[in-house]
């Protein structure tokens, strides 16, 4: 079991710092290159969201990253927000031809269709969002 | 890190990592082209939906004056991202 956990500047420019701090996990638990992309994909896509959506948060993301036998959980915790459900945003029409699709809404697209499980809980008392994910790893 | 630039056969070609925080240097060179070009993604180890969404606009731009990109030597994770985004449909891919 490897568990890991930072927090991060709620800046877009703080994504290098996640690379290298996810390249860190990759090395410790020896996932293999796709799993190691969807970690990335799926960390940057939450993490981007919450900085975009969730404006006037404090100042810190928590990302928290644990691979247990042959899953991987993620978490991310933002503080002082409004509520924002990623889990019920509508599906993207990936499916249209170019005339008929706007851009925008593919990036929670491509994270439900590449994680096995996600999941939002939102505290009132707190103003505190959690996004968890589990990742099954193939065999 | 990541860079792009054009080649003189007007090839873009993309290396190192096309995530969120490089978009706006992305935009510099996709904003100047206006005809059809080939992208190269040989250099290029992960993209994001901020460059696809980037890519998309261009595509559409380009593709409202009848001209388009081609895209050229995905790898195999980049290509199962554009497939789940339903690129296909929106851009000829290189296998």
């Amino acid at each position: 079991m490897v568990v890991m956990r930072r927090g991060f500047r709620r800046e877009i420019d703080a994504l290098d710092e996640i690379f290298r701090f996810l390249e860190d996990f990759v090395d410790e638990t020896a996932i293999d290159d796709r799993a190691a992309f969807t970690v990335k994909l799926v960390v940057e896509e939450l993490f981007t969201n919450m900085v975009r959506h969730n404006t006037g948060g404090g100042d810190v993301i928590d990302l928290t990253i644990d691979r247990t036998g042959d899953e991987i959980l993620l978490e991310l915790i933002d503080s002082d927000v409004e509520p924002f459900d990623p889990t019920g945003v509508p599906a993207a029409p990936v499916t249209k031809e170019i005339g008929e699709r706007r851009p925008g809404g593919l990036g929670l697209h491509i994270v439900k269709t590449m994680v096995d499980d996600l999941d939002y809980r939102y505290e009132p008392g707190t103003r505190r969002m959690r996004v968890s994910v589990t990742k099954r790893l193939e065999p | 890190m990541f860079e792009i630039k054009r080649s003189d056969d007007g090839t873009v070609h993309l290396d190192g990592r096309f995530d969120a925080a490089q978009v706006a240097a992305a935009k510099e060179v996709f904003a100047l082209i206006d005809d059809s070009c080939v992208v190269d993604f040989a250099g290029l180890s992960y993209i994001s939906s901020a460059g696809l969404g980037l890519l998309f606009a261009t595509q559409k731009r380009l593709v409202d004056r009848e001209m388009a990109l081609t895209l050229t030597n995905l790898n195999p994770h980049i290509r199962e991202v554009f497939r789940i985004a339903g690129f296909d449909n929106i851009f000829t891919i290189d296998e």
